[in-house]
């Protein structure tokens, strides 16, 4: 019987009235990899953040090799022996990789930092793991994958008893993952207790020997890896949830002409040979893992990021965007992924970021026609259903939902006819999600068409006429809406029909993230 | 081997070139140095006692330079350096025609450890960035610096503080001379090699991350305000010394320059990058180039506008292109 590394009890965490986390059970051994498995939401990241200090639990005990924890802060938990890598998070860009690595437990001779010395014994760490990184770059000039070994060293570096690697696999070629996984094997001999974080099912399979699957901030299976074979664990993992947005009625699309058609795009770096075709009234969801080149792909459509190669067409007229504007003026519109940093002006007022898109239509010889930008702002307001003291209120006191629809808002002030939907959901709560599918649907009732991008399956099946599955740059496949739906399950309830679809989707994303690792072995 | 020395020589140009934009502020140096030695030789600019006079006038900048550069890349700034280099002059004066240069020693550095903590804990404790503390600093601590004197210079009269702080030489070499030399020194292996100077890096470099990392970057912000102020104190100290007395109008307008020495030697205004050897050359590059300028016989009005241009474009051509 090994020993126990951490045991966490009775866990909860709440943020304001959100509940993250519901008296969760969490328990790892000396010498396993223990995988922590769930969808968004699921409470994964929170757990993690609460054992390494992060996040102050609201209830329950964390014991790190049978020793109480009693102080939550990133300092206590790292002498408890708990290391983390923290998805980029942890990295100084404008340091060096061996000053990274060593932060904080800086390698001295005579009392001063000798950065040589930690070069050198960074360059072993690395020539252990058997990868190439430079320990004298500055991590802000290293690409995603060496970056992330950068992040894995450091947490390694530290002798921890309690690695935690949070989707360590996202931006590593395959023949890096592997290196990464011998060397997690040899923890693993050392006592090591490897906590393992990932969507890659197969990855999972390979590596650990145990998993803990959480859903909506609740624990629902820990067992070993032999029981549970992949369908199993997404089923747990999918789960039968009641998200309120199986009540959301799906009428079939009228398809119009041809809206935005991409023939054989590809970007710098992704998406890589990207044909597709959205017709007016269409809404085409785009499903996969981080970095499968989704908002890449959203980014070429929305002339944020350059076409390498390839055309893009809308209204069946060829197009090249130079900047945003660009594709402003030719009518497509995106709402990006980080609505804090990229969507709104958070001190600036619900008017004034609705008006923000459009201003040029609301003025005349340079000055904002107060009476036009008042209106334009109220017909938005009442269309989307703001919820916000006054049109002059900041967007900052809005809830993350109503300022999803401020974005929204800010595009459909423009009228276009192509809209880009990315991650439209994410951090906001589940009544403001229906209300944003439904709107979804009725925009695609108007006329207009929507690439929408989300990392909640059951969203997509709600509100997309078709499905395009990615991986790694790459469109894999290609699902009308039906096709998702199993023959068998047609007679059970929504809910069961949305589930039984969930599963399907979340299969065929893992069996492209396989695909196009093969791809990209055979070209290395 | 000769032959593999030569290369490496070679090999060290190169770098040197091949990173010529980071090294614009020595390449810079030199050339301005050439320039104003060919030109103004015949007014005595290569004359020892002018270079050293260069020295004189720049020690104070590049006291607060040097402390300037920890704040800069803490990613905070101190607005208020030149300000408190006044009060601390008066505050030193005072205290010595009551009681003796020793105490007036330690109340010139009060005044600076004072001004410090209060900026540092208005920025990290009741959060206002450390821009508009140290932007409303500089009315009060002036404000301080007329009151107690009631606008008037102060007389130093103890030849022995003069000597020390400011006025005296050893030989030709000004005691100044060494002040900048301990202090850039100091800088440096605090900056460059120890665990505080890591931590001000990374906390200007990314202040998540350093915090992720287990990093106090409240603390360091702190530490750096202090350090800054205290800094900018003792050169108010070695104006007082120099011109033996303390008066509110010394060092006013000094934070410009120390802002820009700082950016000159390679310092990001946004944290996480910074130089203490580069300050230094920064610093004496303004002093330089303000010395050339008066040598030139140009009037005040053209002085300014001269440094204005030449520092625009050292800035300019040390700016990373995309």
């Amino acid at each position: 019987m090994s020993t126990v590394a951490v045991r966490m009890a009775g866990i909860s965490k709440n943020f304001g009235g959100v509940k993250a986390l519901k008296n969760v059970n969490f328990e790892v051994l000396a010498g396993e990899v223990h995988a922590l498995l769930g969808g968004n939401g699921a409470g994964k990241s929170t757990i993690l953040k609460v054992l390494n200090g992060v996040h102050v639990p609201s209830a329950g005990t964390i014991e790190v090799l049978g020793v109480p924890l009693t102080i939550h802060t990133p300092e206590a938990s790292r002498a408890a022996g708990i290391a983390m890598n923290y998805q980029e998070m942890s990295l100084i860009p404008t340091l060096t990789v061996a000053q990274n690595v060593f932060l904080t437990r800086e390698t001295k001779s005579g009392g001063l930092i000798d950065d040589k010395k930690a070069e050198r014994k960074a360059a072993k760490l690395f020539a252990m793991l058997g990868v190439d990184v430079d320990p004298r770059a500055i991590v802000g000039d290293l690409g995603a994958g060496q970056k992330q070994l950068t992040e894995i060293v450091k947490a390694i570096s530290q002798n921890a008893r309690i690695l935690v690697l949070d989707e360590p696999s996202t931006a590593l070629a395959i023949s890096d993952v592997d290196r990464l996984f011998t060397f997690l094997r040899k923890l693993k001999k050392q006592g090591v207790a490897v906590i393992y974080v990932s969507h890659r099912m197969d990855e999972i399979a390979r590596i650990a020997d145990r998993a803990t699957i959480l859903r909506d901030g609740k624990h629902v299976i820990t067992a070993a890896i032999g029981d549970l074979p992949i369908d199993t664990m997404i089923e747990h993992i999918v789960g039968k949830r009641s998200l309120g947005l199986a009540d959301i009625e799906r009428s079939d699309a009228v398809r119009g002409d041809i809206a935005l058609e991409l023939r054989n795009v590809s970007g710098r770096n992704k998406p890589d040979n990207i044909s597709l075709t959205i017709y007016k009234g269409e809404v085409v969801g785009l499903a996969g893992l981080l970095g499968s080149g989704r908002t890449s792909l959203a980014k070429l459509v929305a002339g944020i990021e350059p076409v390498v190669s390839g055309e893009i067409r809308i209204n069946d007229r060829p197009v090249s965007f130079r900047r945003p504007g660009d594709a402003i003026t030719a009518g497509v519109a995106l709402v990006p992924e980080a609505r804090a940093t990229q969507g709104i002006i958070a001190a600036h007022s619900v008017s004034d970021n609705l008006t923000l898109a459009a201003l040029d239509g609301l003025s005349k010889a340079g000055f904002v026609i107060a009476a036009k930008a008042h209106a334009a702002t109220n017909a938005q307001i009442e269309r989307l259903s703001i919820k916000t003291a006054s049109c002059d209120h900041s967007v900052s006191t809005l809830s993350g939902g109503n300022q999803q629809k401020v974005v929204i808002g800010k595009w459909l002030a423009v009228d276009p006819d192509v809209l880009v939907l990315d991650e439209p959901t994410a951090g906001i709560d589940i009544g403001s999600k229906s209300e944003i599918i439904r709107l979804v649907r009725e925009l695609a009732a108007n006329g207009k068409a929507i690439l929408m991008i989300s990392s909640e399956l059951s969203e997509l099946l709600t509100a997309c006429d078709r499905i395009v599955v990615m991986a790694d740059g790459r469109v894999y496949e290609d699902f009308s809406r039906a096709a998702l739906d199993d023959p068998a399950e047609a007679n059970t309830d929504i809910t069961h029909r949305l589930q039984a679809a969930e599963q399907r989707l979340q299969i065929s994303i893992q069996e492209a993230l396989a695909a196009g690792q093969e791809i990209s072995h055979a070209q290395q | 081997m000769p032959n593999s020395d030569t290369t490496h020589a070679a090999g060290l140009v190169g770098a040197f070139l091949q990173n010529w934009r980071q090294n614009i502020i020595y390449i810079g140096f030199i050339a301005i140095f050439v320039v104003f030695a060919l030109t103004l030789n015949d007014r005595g600019f290569l004359n020892p006692n002018n270079l050293l006079n260069i020295v004189r006038q720049t020690a104070m900048i590049a006291v607060m330079a040097i402390a300037m550069t920890f704040v800069l890349s803490a990613g905070e700034i101190d607005l208020s350096v030149g300000v408190v280099a006044g009060l601390s002059s008066v505050t030193v004066a005072m205290v010595i025609s009551v009681a003796g240069p020793f105490a007036g020693i330690l109340a010139g550095l009060a005044t600076g450890i004072a001004i410090g903590t209060f900026n540092g804990w208005l920025t990290t404790k009741i959060g206002i960035p450390s821009f508009l503390t140290t932007l409303a600093m500089m009315g009060i601590a002036k404000g301080i610096a007329m009151w107690v004197s009631g606008t008037s210079a102060v007389p130093i009269l103890s030849q022995s503080y003069a000597w020390w702080f400011g006025g005296g030489s050893i030989g030709p070499i000004p005691v100044l001379l060494f002040w900048i030399l301990i202090f850039s020194a100091v800088g440096h292996v605090v900056l460059r090699r120890t665990g505080f100077g890591r931590r001000v890096l990374a906390t200007g470099g990314g202040e998540q991350a350093a915090g992720y990392s287990g990093i106090n970057t409240a603390k360091i912000k702190f530490r750096v305000l202090v350090i800054s102020s205290t800094a900018a104190a003792l050169a108010g100290m070695f104006y007082a010394g120099r011109l033996q007395s303390g008066r509110f109008q010394l060092g006013e307008g000094d934070e410009l320059s120390v802002i820009a020495a700082a950016v000159l030697g390679g310092t990001s205004l946004f944290g996480g990058k910074g130089t203490v050897i580069g300050t230094i050359v920064g610093a004496l590059m303004i002093g330089l180039i303000n010395n050339g300028l008066i040598l030139m016989g140009l009037e005040f009005s053209q002085q300014l506008i001269a440094r204005g241009g030449i520092i625009i474009l050292a800035v300019a051509l040390s700016q990373k292109r995309a």
